[in-house]
């Protein structure tokens, strides 16, 4: 909802100037010449918006300032799901643990934006540009990162290649690469979900085509693309694999949707998804609560995820992230108020998993960012620079984070 | 941001001069519109490629002003003259709100104070505090029963939660869950809860006071004859109600169905419930007054009714008030002041005020009033966690430090402290805005300034309250400030600089142009509504003038360009059919799915203005629909008609054999867009009828026709069929998306 996304400004504006010699898309994305051929590697996004409380996800178990920093909302040693002797996990995040363990989900724990913003709208906005403290960039990370693979690869793509879950597209997607975005995939049909088109789809369908609309012209020729590609497939009802329970929330709903247009061979490279409430500025509570609500869907819901694609999984990458992490210290209201590093997820079939990547910058008073933050190691970008040029094959680093200097030197290696 | 205003700006001025299609051709109606127009007796200064002209001018009004022109609004502001309709819209007093007045006393419940609508539309909050004997519950009447029934349910489902949690922890199931709350059924848990004039009871709550007094209680009070709890009852078998029962409860009068479901216990009302069909639910409100129905939704389903209730008030207004600005403005400032509905139980009871006292009556006066106004609500004292905050060195917190020292091994509870979060928002997202030059150290000592700004009472709905023992002492430096300590002076120094701030001016009349004139406004105007902010003392009023009155506001090139946001596109589809409506929900829930629920935004920072949120695919699917349901009627309690009636003046055309889709376009056209539609649009229209009406159809139209002799019948409604299709299309039309 926050999102600036200027995708259609964007495409429209650069078709408008280039006039007659751009080709319109629908030209290039035939909906019925294309193969439906999985591509190898998909990769799916998560945004934890309202700043996740990273230092109680995966706790610094060993580090005696946490515990004095956080009397009423530290997990106790003997609560954390113990990762390496010094890490934990958060005991909600149990669905997390055995993935863990199997080596499929790795941590990269003081990572985060560079940019020292406590704004949520700012500090989202640049981590989803992947331009921190740059406002005018217009598109986002993931729509570079896969312009980056159009200019190595000349493939074919389906309406369904970047979908995104919830009411609009998110401003990590915003670009020329046409998104689509879906909140329910049962409902996504004009006048009625037979086998033929309903007339009044038809109707919309000339309508909207034929239009000059700027906006509105390419949106309803993405829409009827990706209707009648779904149509085609004709998924039906939706059972997920036995003993991929989803929890009955909206996350919980959205992942077992995006599992489902995974597992339809739709062609989907790139899914992108949020989750929100995290934002824990009072009453956050400790092994359980709020936050631990919170965690507990989040985690049962990927973790049914995972289970739920079986061995497709296989060349599945998954990646989380939020704006900021929250203070070290709680406040005066049994919360966190708006702090700097956080920790991310990255789970997936040829994840180097089982451990927690990262420098660690210590939590004593003159370790933290402006005396008050968990100090930053590692530029969030370095992990995502790694995941899509291992999986989508976007070498071009310098087009998908411009002016961040990315070198596979750098990377973790956690891929 | 620069860039991309260029390129937009590039965009624009090259799609009007060189690209075919829009908006050419909205600003080719525009001229149209224009053409047909009486000369405008006061000359106007150019702007850009020009100025609309004529009825154009009051279409652009009316799309922006508004939620939207209904058929004839357009001649009406003509006869009144467009200054003249705004200047009315900016002084609402001057307006005639019989018609809304009449529709909102539906909801006599929404006129109540927070704490008289907690008491008698109890939240679960409450509720549990009944249970705790805390609050003691009504001893009669429907309250009686409407706590009963809501303690029966909280009971039941804290049960489940305490089964299932034993069942998580693979531990054999009790019998019976223990404990002093004794969950274990429902009955028991009425006689525990304090049902009986119970000496537990001895807070001297004004919930109680409010029950004694019973002024403007109405049907609450209705003696419902009803058995009391004193003695516990055995626990009843659930009842089955077959459909002759439900159908024979449903004909009796109106007073007896009330005072039936009111002596109804538990489980048998909520079995009651589930076993009707929905038509039954409509039917079993039939002849109700407002308060009577308010009482059955309230047994119902106590909290349920305030979210149902505040959203159809909320909506009934954007469709029917004449006062038509103060709505869009209240639509505004509800989203600049975001106050999420469920942050937590009794937000929706104070959201009701929040509305209602805080935001509508200031929406058009001075933006300081209404910053102190929401500043001191107790909606946003909680949502932002203010009314936690405490400062560090307070006596509040000292007093908590010596008795945590006491208990050393107590390190459970939390200290109390600092919360920053409605500092910053205060800062980023209602005055200053995000680059407004504040800092970290500010925002914190912001925070330090507001402290011992707080609720009282907030579970039972009580007011603002400024506690001298929580408030930091000393002096504090902020934004270049030195704010003395004067207790709850210092917050309203600290509103008054924020106010009056260039920072804020810019910001706040930024926000308003997006919103009213294009979703990047030219600097120029920007400046001109920020230097008439700072010299009205931040007159929402004159900055709203200043508006109306520049060049940039009338562009051509600001046509149309507004894409309509969920409410703006609902609600003008909505006003545009002219439908008749007894049930707001469908409405409300569309803009759940369109992903736009009313009081739903999360985060503070609120809707976005702008078009890129709202266009995806999904969202134009779920418009498509929307509006091919509108026109079809098949939004339960939504009827609109299309054609008109045999005894209306045009009724002729239900005796005519020939009424040719082109007409009946052109007349629903006219009728629903306001401006016009493209010739590409038309011909998809037109072209699909014609295939539409060579075609079976099917899902006959619920309308009444006037007409008695069954093959005029028969003509009328294949007629209102295709009139549905049309409507639909034209609604869910690229046209129809834009204001």
């Amino acid at each position: 909802m926050q999102q600036m996304n200027r995708r259609f400004f964007l495409r429209n504006g650069a078709l408008a100037v280039a006039g007659t010699t751009a080709i319109p898309s629908f030209l290039v994305r035939s909906v019925m010449a294309q193969t439906l051929t999985a591509p190898n590697r998909r990769l799916v996004v998560i945004f934890q918006r309202g700043a996740a409380d990273g230092l109680n996800i995966v706790v610094p178990y060993r580090e005696k300032n946490y515990y004095s920093m956080r009397p009423s909302i530290a997990i106790p040693q003997n609560q954390v799901l113990d990762l390496d002797g010094f890490f934990g996990l958060h005991p909600s995040l149990s669905s997390f643990k055995p993935l863990f363990d199997q080596g499929h989900l790795a941590v990269v724990h003081a990572v985060g934006s560079p940019d020292m913003s406590r704004s949520h709208f700012d500090a989202q906005d640049y981590m989803e540009s992947g331009t921190p403290g740059l406002k005018s960039t217009q598109d986002g990370w993931l729509n570079r990162a896969l312009q980056s693979e159009d200019i190595r690869c000349d493939c074919s793509h389906t309406p369904f290649r970047v979908v995104a879950l919830g009411a609009d597209v998110p401003r990590t997607l915003a670009g020329s690469i046409p998104a689509i975005a879906l909140s329910n995939l049962n409902s996504f049909a004009i006048g009625g979900r037979g086998p033929a088109p309903s007339p009044a789809a038809n109707a919309f369908e000339a309508m909207y085509g034929d239009s000059g609309d700027r906006i509105f012209h390419p949106a309803g020729e993405e829409t009827f693309g990706a209707v009648k590609m779904l149509r085609a497939a004709n998924p039906g009802q939706y059972t997920p694999s036995s003993g991929a329970n989803y929890p009955n929330s909206e996350f919980g709903n959205n992942m077992k949707q995006i599992a489902q247009l995974l597992k339809a061979n739709l062609g989907v490279e790139a899914a992108f998804t949020d989750v929100s409430g995290w934002d824990t500025h009072q009453n956050q509570g400790s092994v359980n609560g709020q936050l631990s609500n919170r965690l507990k869907d989040f985690s049962d819901s990927i973790g049914a995820f995972w289970r739920d694609l079986g061995d497709s999984a296989a060349n599945v990458t998954l990646v989380t992230m939020s704006e900021f992490g929250r203070t070290a210290r709680e406040n005066g209201t049994g919360g966190t108020d708006h702090g700097h590093a956080n920790a991310m997820f990255v789970l997936g079939g040829e994840v180097k998993g089982g451990k927690v990547y990262g420098r660690w910058p210590g939590l004593d008073n003159e370790q933290l960012n402006e005396g008050r933050d968990l100090a930053l190691t590692t530029d969030y970008r370095e992990v995502l620079g790694e995941v899509v040029s291992r999986t989508l094959g976007a070498s071009n680093l310098d087009l998908v984070f411009p002016g961040a200097g990315i070198a596979p030197n750098n990377f973790l290696r956690l891929v | 941001m620069q860039l991309l205003q260029k390129s937009l700006a590039a965009v624009l001025c090259f799609s009007l001069t060189s690209v075919p299609g829009w908006p050419q051709r909205p600003s080719a109606s525009a001229k149209q519109l224009a053409n047909t127009a009486r000369p405008s007796n006061k000359p106007r200064p150019e702007y850009q490629s020009g100025q609309l002209q004529g009825d154009a001018r009051i279409l652009h009004a009316l799309n922006r002003f508004t939620f939207g022109p209904r058929p004839g609004d357009i001649g009406v502001v003509r006869s009144i003259g467009l200054d003249l309709w705004f200047e009315q819209q900016l002084h609402p007093a001057s307006l005639d709100l019989t018609d809304l007045n009449a529709r909102l006393a539906e909801f006599p419940a929404m006129q109540w104070n927070p704490e008289d609508l907690l008491f008698r539309i109890p939240s679960n909050a409450i509720i549990r505090q009944a249970i705790n004997g805390k609050v003691q519950v009504p001893d009669r009447g429907a309250l009686h029963a409407i706590y009963e029934n809501q303690i029966y349910r909280v009971a039941e489902k804290k049960q489940e939660q305490a089964q299932k949690k034993v069942a998580e922890l693979n531990k054999p199931v009790p019998s019976a869950v223990s404990g002093p709350s004794a969950m274990n059924s429902g009955t028991s848990t009425q006689s525990e809860a304090g049902m009986s004039p119970n000496p537990m009871s001895k807070d001297p709550s004004p919930m109680q006071t409010s029950n004694e007094t019973g002024n403007g209680m109405g049907p609450m009070n209705m003696a419902a004859t009803r058995p009391t709890l004193a003695a516990p009852q055995p626990a009843p078998a659930v009842p089955q109600f077959d459909q002759a029962e439900i159908d024979l409860f449903l004909n009796l009068p109106p007073q007896q169905r009330l005072v039936r479901l009111a002596s109804m216990r538990q489980p048998e009302f909520d079995e009651f419930f589930k076993a009707l069909k929905p038509l039954q639910r409509v039917a079993l409100d039939a002849g109700l007054t407002p308060d009577q129905r308010e009482v059955v939704g309230a047994l119902e389903n106590p909290e349920r009714l305030v979210v149902e209730e505040l959203a159809a008030q909320r909506l009934t207004r954007d469709i029917y008030s004449t006062a038509q600005l103060q709505e869009v403005m209240t639509d505004f400032w509800l989203n600049h002041f975001n106050v999420f509905l469920h942050k937590n139980e009794t937000m929706p009871y104070y959201l009701v005020s929040f509305e209602r006292d805080v935001i509508r009556p200031l929406a058009l006066g001075k933006f300081e009033d209404l910053l102190e106004a929401t500043a001191h609500s107790p909606a946003m004292l909680l949502y932002l966690d203010n009314s936690e905050s405490t400062g560090p060195d307070s006596p509040a917190a000292e007093r908590a430090e010596i008795a945590a020292a006491r208990k050393p091994g107590n390190q459970k509870k939390a200290r109390q402290g600092l919360n920053e979060n409605y500092a910053r928002e205060l800062m980023e997202l209602h005055t200053l805005g995000v680059n407004g030059g504040y800092t970290q150290a500010d925002v914190t000592q912001v925070a330090r300034i507001l402290t011992g700004w707080t609720v009282e009472r907030p579970e039972r709905g009580g007011g603002f309250e400024f506690d001298p023992n929580r408030h930091e002492p000393g002096t504090k430096k902020a934004l270049g400030e030195k704010f003395k300590d004067h207790g709850e002076q210092e917050g309203r120094d600290l509103l008054h600089f924020l106010a009056t701030s260039p920072a804020t001016a810019q910001f706040i009349s930024r926000k308003i142009a997006i919103r009213l004139v294009n979703d990047d406004p030219p600097q120029s105007l920007i400046d001109r509504m920020a230097k008439t902010y700072l010299s009205s003392g931040g007159d929402i009023s004159a900055v709203l003038k200043t508006l109306y009155h520049s060049p940039e506001f009338w562009s051509t090139s600001v046509y149309r360009a507004k894409v309509k946001t969920p409410i703006e596109y609902v609600v003008s589809a909505v006003r545009a059919s002219d439908a008749n409506i007894d049930n707001l929900r469908p409405i409300a829930n569309e803009l759940r799915t369109l992903g736009m629920t009313l009081y739903g935004c999360v985060p503070p920072t609120g809707y976005n203005w702008k078009a890129s949120d709202w266009v995806s695919t999904g969202a134009l699917v779920d418009r498509m629909n929307f509006a091919l349901s509108l026109a079809a009627n098949r939004l339960p309690g939504i009827t609109a008609s299309w054609t008109p009636q045999a005894d209306d003046s045009a009724g002729t055309m239900l005796a005519t054999d020939d009424v040719s889709a082109e007409s009946e376009e052109s007349r629903l056209e006219s009728l629903l867009v306001a401006g016009g539609i493209s010739d590409s649009t038309r011909s998809a229209v037109l072209q699909q009828f014609q295939q539409q009406s060579a075609q079976p159809q099917q899902g006959a139209s619920t309308q009444q026709i006037a007409a008695q002799r069954p093959a005029l019948r028969a003509q009328a409604s294949a007629l209102e069929r295709q009139d549905q299709v049309l409507a639909g299309l034209l609604l869910g039309s690229p046209e129809f998306q834009r204001r």
